[in-house]
């Protein structure tokens, strides 16, 4: 049975994203969010919150994107959570290292934020195979 | 999801978080511009380098978010000198330096000039965006062609415009890139060699700064993967090796302008509470979505048949008749044994609803239930369903209803208008000499020549027709609420434009015309009149030279027969 993207956690550093992506999933997607301020609040909060997709900044002091997303990846109620990565870094080689990671696909910053929702859920669908005009190619 | 007032409510709000942003810029800007004097007094080390790097990149992630723009695209030029420097690839040169200062007063510039706009904040307003989508003062036709090969190019738009796409050409990426600017197609077909540059490589950039991708048709003569990977990654949905065959190129765009999927999805409501049953309404109509609410479950199957839902959405407790019972009696008629069922109720033990489930149920959502939760939930299980019908019921052929199916239809279609008291033409139409083109180019090409005719009806049709493929080079038409004589002469230009349309086979080109019988309710009564009516129209038609198209008189014979 395939589900609805409902839960977001969302990984951040940078507070000035924290109101923004808030206003872009809370409101504008209606989707329920929680924010974390770094890798390691990520991994305490993430198992309790159960999240239906994950949002990780690449670029973090500490832990970055790259040793969060494994750490979460080992806490088993986790492994299948999709995670996708948000960087600020749009040169194809680096997008191509982190869906190498396992991402399951990488958003760019800047985003739009009143699209962003409707970006998530295209991503969403796609990764629960509901796409058609991919068998085209 | 959200109506005018939320949009309105949420734009306020965005404006409100970017003037926030706007103040902290003011700070931001000056810490870059700081790390960058010191940078030059340090005689450019690479400890104060990665500094201003780093500040850079945020920058440039966020400013854009907030809609400052140009700082935002500084920024990531700041960032991109800086890069190798950081990595310890290379050593900055003195033209690096320049253009690292240039950019960096470029930030403080654009910062400048913002603030004195700050009180007309622009920020960019799109047409409400939902999961069913709804761009508007789209020309929805425009096409660009991106192609070097004159010859081609032209063969190309003169076969698209049959299809009543309306394309322009471009022979270099250059001018191409130019009037993307200013105008948005919805799709853009493109060599990938061009004298210019790689096509995919400059796609690749314009697709990145792209809320949504502009999809793409490559056509090409390179196959290696390398290029067919490029390919995928600048937004390709389908690659074409050269020579093209140009009926793909048009079923390609057709599947992405498709009509279908811009169809509402239309959402039955069973609830036996108004206030709820409005509540969902309500939000599935903001979504774009069409609904019918019922409130007595004993009562739901007349609205079943005359609305066709592509999905039910139900609650489970209901006086008189569960959700469960109520999914049982559904899932009894043929019609309807694969039609969603969505459960809505306060129930949150599993044990209960997966019982709930077992008859033929396919989802269980629990109240209260978030709008947007509610949206995403249907969308995604009719698009399924929509997918999942159309394999069962369409010819495999033309991608039209099947005979069957199209009968159904035309029952269901003359209770409805004769209960509306409407109008409603029915039309059959046979290719001409249709044996002769299978016999003289082969079945390959006789395929061919009816699927374009599937094709032409499908785009000069109506959303509200339905066509149907009736048997081997046979359509049937149903047009609700049109009269005979409106239906004869869509018809007659569609026959007209058909006859237009060169065929190839090998060097040989040649036309091929079709001939149309069309029938009307209420002059004919029932289906079964309705449809011989049509078919004698269609033998007349034939019988009078073929390449016409002939409305039924009123009082023919066979209307007398029945009023006897």
């Amino acid at each position: 049975m395939d589900h609805v993207l409902q839960r977001i956690l969302y990984v951040e550093d940078d507070e000035v994203f924290h109101e923004i992506t808030r206003l872009a999933l809370e409101e504008v997607g209606s989707y329920t969010l929680k924010i974390c301020f770094s890798g390691q609040d990520a991994l305490r909060s993430a198992p309790d919150f159960a999240p239906d997709l994950i949002l990780l900044d690449a670029r973090m002091p500490d832990m970055d994107g790259p040793a969060t997303f494994k750490k979460l990846k080992e806490i088993p109620q986790l492994a299948s959570v999709p995670i996708l990565f948000m960087t600020a870094n749009v040169l194809p080689r680096e997008v191509e290292h982190f869906k190498k990671l396992g991402a399951a696909d990488v958003i760019h910053k800047p985003f739009d934020p009143l699209t962003l929702a409707h970006t998530l859920e295209n991503i969403w669908q796609k990764i629960n195979g509901i796409s058609v005009k991919t068998s085209l190619i | 999801m959200q109506n005018k007032t939320q949009h309105d409510a949420i734009l306020g709000k965005l404006v409100s978080l970017r003037q926030g942003y706007a103040q902290k810029l003011s700070d931001k800007i000056s810490e870059i511009d700081a790390a960058h004097e010191r940078l030059l007094k340090g005689n450019w080390n690479q400890h104060q380098a990665a500094v201003l790097h780093g500040l850079l990149h945020k920058l440039a992630g966020a400013a854009g978010t907030f809609g400052f723009l140009e700082i935002g695209q500084s920024a990531r030029n700041g960032e991109a000198v800086l890069k190798d420097f950081v990595d310890g690839i290379t050593e900055p040169d003195s033209r690096q330096k320049e253009l690292l200062a240039e950019h960096v007063a470029r930030i403080k510039e654009s910062y400048e000039q913002s603030s004195l706009d700050s009180t007309d904040l622009k920020i960019e307003v799109p047409a409400y965006h939902n999961i069913t989508d709804g761009d508007t003062d789209v020309d929805n036709r425009l096409i660009f062609l991106l192609e070097d090969d004159v010859a081609l190019a032209n063969e190309l738009v003169t076969y698209l415009a049959y299809y009543g796409y309306h394309t322009r050409h471009f022979e270099c990426i250059g001018n191409f890139k130019q009037a993307l600017e200013k105008v948005e197609p919805v799709a853009v077909i493109s060599d990938i060699m061009l004298p210019d540059g790689n096509a995919t490589e400059i796609l690749e950039n314009i697709q990145s700064d792209r809320a949504k991708p502009l999809p793409v048709i490559f056509i090409t003569i390179l196959e290696d993967m390398l290029t067919r990977l490029h390919a995928v990654r600048s937004g390709g949905v389908a690659y074409f090796r050269k020579p093209v065959d140009p009926t793909k190129v048009v079923d390609t765009l057709d599947s992405l302008v498709s009509r279908k999927d811009n169809e509402p999805n239309r959402v039955l409501i069973v609830e036996d509470s108004i206030s709820l049953s409005d509540f969902y309404s309500f939000i599935l109509k903001q979504a774009g979505m069409e609904t019918l609410v019922v409130n007595d479950p004993m009562m739901v199957m007349q609205p079943l048949e005359e609305f066709r839902p592509d999905l039910i959405l139900m609650d489970l407790y209901m006086p008189g008749c569960s959700g469960l019972d109520l999914a049982k009696i559904i899932r009894q008629q043929d019609t309807f044994h694969s039609i969603p069922i969505v459960y809505l109720s306060v129930e949150t033990n599993t044990e209960i609803q997966m019982k709930a489930m077992r008859p033929g149920g396919d989802e269980f959502l629990t109240k209260p239930i978030k709008p947007g939760h509610l949206v995403s939930s249907v969308n995604s299980r009719v698009r399924r369903a929509r997918i999942l019908r159309s394999f069962m019921v369409r010819d495999s052929l033309t991608g039209l209803f099947n005979h069957t199916l199209t009968r159904e239809y035309l029952y269901r279609e003359l209770e409805q208008a004769r209960r509306r008291n409407g109008l409603l033409s029915f039309a059959m139409i046979d290719i001409d000499n249709f044996k002769s083109v299978n016999d003289n180019y082969g079945h390959t090409v006789g395929d061919q020549v009816i699927r374009i005719v599937a094709k032409l009806i499908n785009q000069r049709m109506r959303k509200t027709d339905i066509i149907g493929r009736y048997g081997g080079e046979e359509f049937a038409i149903i047009m609700p609420d049109t009269s005979a004589e409106t239906a004869t002469s869509i018809l007659d230009e569609l026959r007209h434009n058909f006859s237009q349309i060169p065929h190839q086979y090998g060097d040989i080109e040649f036309t091929v015309t079709i001939s149309c019988g069309v029938a009307e309710f209420p002059a004919c009564q029932s289906a079964a009149t309705l449809s011989e009516t049509a078919d004698q129209a269609l033998y007349e038609a034939k019988n009078r030279g073929r390449n016409q198209v002939v409305k039924a008189e009123r009082n023919s014979d066979l209307l007398h027969q029945e009023q006897r």
